[in-house]
């Protein structure tokens, strides 16, 4: 395994929104690396701020204190280049059609017709969506729909992949199908993943490393290596004893978090 | 019989039924051979043998101004007025729509001149702009300006963020979110906006005809004309023609709106 480079940097993060005459602390003190090519899950309880985290991330959200660096340069407010972001919520456009949807980041960035066109079917073949083209989203499932965002972001190769809880609102087995292609994907192109969800068995099933957070305010409660080997089969792992062992272990840290009093 | 066919033999019933009692009711006098004295005075409403007649006199040649060149006159101004309208308050409703600082600004005027009963102004209009087509332009314009502006606006100010977030994400500069994102998110609400639109040019034209005497032609004057004269058939020559007009105007609209908005659910299969 080569040298790992630190790509991400999180220093003392903290955020605090405003809520009429009330300061609420979203997150505080939060503090770590991520590497190139790694896939890094963040879980807590909900409302511990692991998504104005990853919107910190994205330049979506100024933090009120601390510092977020990407590739040694800060991240001021402005989306960064080379970072790419899938929403929980659905970001398709639903006036253009599954085609012209994965083709808009090409579009924007001024990729040539032919190009654009043999990476769009490309795209559109890996995700399985063939036949679905010229389908316009109102038509597609939620997972179909999600599986178009996923394509739409990953066809212009970002080297740096934010995704916000993005299966969360899809059945289990969708989810395991999509959690398959994702991990395919990543295996094949390496992108950096950051991932925030609430799931532990997704996040198990997914990442490198855990960064479990405390309920609100969020504070960075344990930093987790996942030593689950690569490749993984996603329902063939459940069965293993190492995920087992992991998942009660994560589940005994995260639980405390879940039953200590509000 | 289809459903489709069983409505429309309904439709056609109803309008025969009408149409017949409206002749038989306005040819029973009062009083037996006395003329002049009707149950129904077809004095203030006509006949429909009347305006059959004056509907074939006035689109034959023989007319000094012929049915067919008042309804080109007022089809003409109507869709100008509906053109400029619909772009301005499009536009305006766009820029207004994404710059808070400017729509806070001009909020109290637009209000103000939206609440101006627009009637008020066709004397002004008229004393600015004559008589012609270019006043009945603009009185139509001041109406349907606010409408879809309004729309518009609203339609710009609820685009999804996230939709925006994400084209940021994917690299698209503010020009082609604008294209992209924003322009296509407001349009579903402008065209909400389209149908009274054109109804309300009509309107618009119409009022300015009544003022604006032959030289503006359209059917409006024929209306005034015929108030002058007292003439009930040539006015519901005019009012039938309007309504024919308003109703193929509007279907336009339909068929544009399901074309452009077939990614909606609601059009799905039908464009």
């Amino acid at each position: 395994m080569p040298a790992r480079r630190t790509r991400i940097v999180l220093r003392d993060l903290a955020k605090t929104f405003r809520d009429g005459n009330r300061a609420v602390a979203a997150v505080e003190d939060v503090s770590f690396e991520i590497f190139d090519r790694e896939f890094v899950a963040i879980v807590g309880p909900s409302g511990c701020g692991k998504s104005t985290i990853l919107n910190m991330l994205g330049g979506l959200v100024t933090p009120s204190a601390g510092r977020v660096e990407i590739d040694d340069v800060g991240v001021t407010g402005a989306v960064p280049a080379k970072v790419g972001y899938v929403f929980q919520k659905d970001t398709v456009l639903p006036w253009r059609t599954v085609a012209r949807n994965i083709a808009v980041g090409l579009e924007y960035r001024g990729v040539p017709r032919p190009e654009r066109e043999r990476r769009v079917r490309d795209a559109i073949a890996l995700a399985g969506l063939g036949g679905f083209e010229e389908a316009f989203p109102a038509t597609l499932s939620g997972g179909m729909r999600q599986r178009v965002a996923l394509m739409r972001t990953l066809v212009v190769e970002p080297e740096i992949l934010l995704m916000d809880e993005p299966f969360g609102a899809l059945d289990t087995h969708t989810k395991i199908n999509l959690h398959a292609e994702l991990l395919a994907l990543w295996q094949a192109r390496h992108p950096t993943v950051v991932f925030v969800t609430h799931d532990l068995s997704e996040a198990i099933t997914l990442a490198d490393r855990i960064v479990v957070m405390t309920r609100r305010p969020g504070r960075v409660k344990l930093v987790h290596e996942v030593k689950l080997a690569r490749p993984r089969d996603v329902i063939k792992l459940r069965e293993t004893d190492e995920y087992g062992h992991e998942y009660g272990r994560l589940w005994h840290v995260l639980g405390e978090e879940l039953a200590a009093p509000a | 019989m289809t459903e489709r066919a069983r409505v429309l033999a309904w439709r056609l019933a109803i309008l025969l039924v009408l149409v017949a009692a409206w002749e038989w009711l306005t040819g029973i006098k009062a009083i037996a051979r006395t003329p002049g004295l009707y149950w129904i005075d077809p004095f203030f409403i006509s006949r429909p043998s009347a305006i059959a007649r004056r509907f074939a006199y006035l689109a034959s040649g023989n007319a000094r101004l012929t049915l067919w060149q008042m309804a080109l006159s007022t089809i003409q101004s109507t869709l100008w007025g509906f053109l400029v309208g619909v772009s301005t308050g499009f536009a305006a409703g766009l820029v207004l729509g994404r710059h808070d600082r400017l729509a806070r600004i001009f909020d109290p005027y637009i209000v103000a001149f939206n609440s101006l009963p627009r009637i008020a102004l066709v004397p002004l209009i008229t004393m600015i702009f004559g008589f012609g087509l270019l006043a009945k332009i603009v009185l139509a314009w001041t109406i349907v300006f606010f409408i879809v502006f309004f729309n518009t606006f609203q339609g710009a100010r609820s685009v999804d963020a996230d939709l925006i977030h994400s084209a940021r994400f994917l690299g698209g500069s503010d020009r082609q979110i604008m294209r992209t994102v924003i322009v296509p998110s407001a349009l579903a609400w402008t065209f909400a906006a389209l149908t009274p639109s054109i109804s309300f040019a009509l309107i618009g034209v119409v009022v300015g005809e009544f003022l604006g005497g032959e030289s503006g032609g359209g059917l409006g004057y024929l209306i005034i004309q015929s108030l002058g004269t007292l003439n009930a058939a040539d006015m519901m020559v005019a009012l039938i023609s309007l309504g024919v007009i308003g109703i193929v105007m509007a279907l336009g609209i339909k068929q544009l709106e399901r074309r452009l908005l077939r990614w909606r659910p609601e059009y799905r299969g039908r464009a």
